[in-house]
């Protein structure tokens, strides 16, 4: 499987190398035949499948085995939601539901939703790429059991759309939709945890990103007759940013071996608060060292620190899961600190 | 280039049976009031008689080999031992240099006279060491060290002054880093060799300074025309730099650089925490979510050298976040004061608060300053 999975990370890169380029990510619309061609390689190589069931199509390699793959997709700054579609996919496939072709994207958050028979009403709140999919997963409790829900002809009134992001997101209010399968989730899937676990590490990638590019950006740009990077002030503006990347790499790093029967999500909680506090100063930092050319939409850094902007906030921000972990250990424990730690 | 990795090492088993053993003696030593927790205790809280405890406990020299009276075993072993006694603030400090750091240089650089004579004290809690780096006028600028060693007859003369000696007053030996020759134009590091130097020497004079918390760790070494046998240059004339900076790796990157103050936040815990429930639970998450990531880089870190290699630049970015832990971590308990005013605080819980907002201030500068760790990382980076 480790072999299965160092071809697909080859693949992918060669895939993403090939069609990736920042002038892509400024035009992401179901229109534009370089966004198909993209999605059309990605999806003739199986990656959008590579964790869902065989019986499915798919590679069924574990969700958290396949988080290097996350990484180098948004190391890239791939403007297509494959890393939405994954999970998407690996969810209905664990809830038995056969996951169809194109992108998948889900609903991170709902509100109002009323469920009769098959059809379903409500608010579906900051949905990423809608514009490219016809696929929406939801997420919600139905007769005291959380359901999986797939809706495959997804259309409403958009109330509301954000463009601040890097990518298009959508609030939209669906009123009596058909509902094209819903099953009850497997126990040990929590939509929260794999999120949190997926912004996390599309942080990550994207945090790497932004390292390098500070790092090149600096070490060419010349002021005062010397490169920005001799300039230790700098330096040490460039270290930080390393530490903290390294801090929440090393945070997610005990993911890939964690199984959730376990129900050990303080794993979870601390990658997610660890990448979003990183993401938080890398934002920072990036951008002061690249000066104004950083602040302009036609250089790449905005792409990719507009995006960890919203993923810092996706699944819980840092003060959600420090709170959670806080009273997770302060409520349900007798132990001392260090014991709970240990 | 951009990326260093801390791949994920789990605790197993053994090493938590190991751990259990360690926290039951250190139970029992509580019990028996043998020791009262200390904040920086391994800086601060010397006690021989412990030292020795521990060394019959065989949790000295725990990854020296046996043949100079180690127990071979791993360096994921030594760390779980670490944090059991820097977590309850144990007087460690007699020991502590020999044990991380001094050891291991003699074991990879010294001779056989040396290592016999000198490793089995080590692991029995008898011998113990101090740092020979920085000097009046050579700090974070290691390199322009003026403590000269000149050949001899019959082997070196020792002249120049170390201070910031933690601990020398009670150590029995030096590593002393000192000129041998002078540096060239092109290479600062060159011409410095190692020395392991016998304290009670004549001519060896040792002065307390006491540091801003009034405490007498510190000290100012004086050496003075003091003869050494040829025996102790330590691993190779002129290596020294090399030899310095691998001796660095292993102080840099261990446990204390983010537990020292652990006793702390440990008795705060334990005091509030119903308030903290309340109106707390967030800033508990936060430090438990750092120390947590703190732990797995470290003990990466404690894998890594198991496996031989030489990770000085992980070690850096360890000690760089711990220092800025545990200095957030004093904030934050400073900040919670607003809820229940520090002078509700139990009268032990106030006086641990305030000797680590006294000593925090260390924490950053001894081991490397903040601006020393950010330039081995920038130099990693391809910035310098």
């Amino acid at each position: 499987m480790i072999e299965e999975l160092e071809i697909i990370l080859e693949t992918a890169s060669k895939i993403l190398q090939k069609h990736v380029n920042h002038g892509l990510r400024q035009n992401i619309i179901s229109e534009n035949t370089d966004i198909l061609n993209l999605w059309n390689d990605i999806e003739q190589n199986g990656l959008p499948k590579i964790s869902v069931k065989e019986k499915f199509g798919g590679y069924e390699i574990p969700f958290f085995s396949i988080l290097p793959l996350i990484k180098i997709i948004n190391n890239y700054g791939t403007p297509l939601p494959l890393s939405e579609t994954i999970l998407s996919n690996y969810i209905l496939s664990e809830s038995d539901i056969n996951p169809p072709n194109g992108v998948v994207t889900f609903a991170t958050d709902t509100k109002n939703i009323k469920i009769e028979k098959n059809i379903i009403s409500g608010d579906i709140l900051s949905v990423p790429y809608l514009n490219l999919s016809k696929n929406l997963l939801i997420i919600h409790e139905f007769k005291n059991v959380k359901q999986a829900i797939l809706i495959d002809e997804i259309n409403g009134e958009i109330i509301l759309k954000k463009n601040f992001l890097a990518e298009p997101r959508y609030d939209i209010k669906v009123t009596n939709l058909n509902i094209a399968e819903i099953k009850p989730v497997k126990n040990n899937i929590d939509f929260n945890f794999l999120g949190a676990i997926l912004r996390s590490t599309q942080m990550i990638g994207a945090m790497e990103k932004v390292l390098d590019l500070s790092i090149n950006y600096c070490s060419e740009r010349k002021q005062f007759g010397r490169a920005l990077s001799k300039f230790q002030a700098i330096q040490h503006q460039i270290a930080d940013m390393a530490v903290e990347l390294s801090a929440s790499s090393a945070a997610l790093s005990a993911i890939t071996d964690l199984d959730l029967r376990d129900k050990n999500y303080n794993d979870i909680a601390i990658s997610k608060i660890r990448a979003g506090a990183a993401a938080g100063k890398l934002i920072a930092i990036s951008h002061q060292v690249h000066g104004a050319i950083g602040f302009t939409k036609e250089y790449e850094l905005s792409y990719f620190t507009k995006n960890l902007n919203s993923w810092r906030n996706d699944f819980g921000n840092e003060a959600f899961w420090e709170d959670f972990l806080g009273k997770r250990f302060l409520e349900n424990n007798n132990k001392n600190l260090w014991e709970y730690l240990t | 280039m951009s990326k260093f990795n801390f791949p994920f090492i789990k605790e197993t088993n053994e090493l938590l049976n190991l751990r259990k053993q360690v926290r039951g003696f250190i139970i029992s030593s509580l019990n028996n009031n043998e020791f009262t927790p200390s904040p920086d205790a391994w800086v601060f809280s010397a006690d021989p008689n412990f030292s020795k405890k521990l060394g019959s406990k065989g949790w000295l020299g725990m990854s020296f080999p046996k043949e100079y009276g180690g127990h071979e075993r791993t360096a994921l072993e030594r760390y779980v031992v670490t944090e059991e006694l820097l977590s309850s603030g144990a007087p460690v400090a007699a020991h502590w240099i020999a044990d991380r750091q001094s050891g291991s240089q003699i074991l990879r650089y010294g001779n056989e006279k040396q290592k016999l004579s000198i490793i089995p004290r080590i692991t029995a809690g008898e011998c113990f060491f101090a740092i020979g780096m920085s000097e009046p006028d050579s700090g974070s600028d290691l390199a322009s060290v003026k403590t000269k060693a000149t050949k001899t007859k019959n082997g070196w003369k020792l002249d120049g002054r170390k201070i910031w000696s933690t601990g020398a007053h009670l150590a029995h030996y030096m590593i002393v880093l000192a000129r041998t020759s002078p540096a060239s134009d092109k290479n600062r590091h060159e011409g410095l060799s190692q020395f392991l130097v016998d304290l009670s020497l004549p001519n060896v004079k040792i002065t307390g300074i006491p540091d801003m918390t009034g405490q007498k760790h510190f000290n100012e070494t004086l050496f003075d025309n003091v003869e050494l046998s040829d025996d102790t240059l330590l691993g190779e004339e002129g290596k020294g730099w090399k030899q310095v900076v691998g001796e660095l790796a292993l102080e840099r990157s261990g446990p204390e650089r983010f537990l020292s103050h652990f006793t702390l936040l440990d008795s705060f815990i334990n005091e509030f925490r119903n308030s903290l429930l309340y109106s707390g639970s967030k800033i508990v998450g936060k430090l438990i979510s750092e120390i947590q990531t703190l732990r797995r880089m470290s003990f990466s870190v404690a894998s890594m050298l198991q496996n031989g290699e030489s990770p000085e630049t992980q070690a850096a970015f360890v000690k760089e976040l711990g220092n800025k832990f545990e200095k957030m971590m004093i904030e934050t308990l400073r900040e919670f004061s607003n809820i229940i005013p520090l002078y509700e605080w139990p009268n032990q819980l106030q006086n641990l608060f305030e000797d680590a907002t006294l000593r925090i201030p260390s924490n950053s500068l001894r081991g490397g300053t903040t601006e020393i760790m950010k330039g081995i990382i920038a130099r990693q980076l391809g910035l310098r």
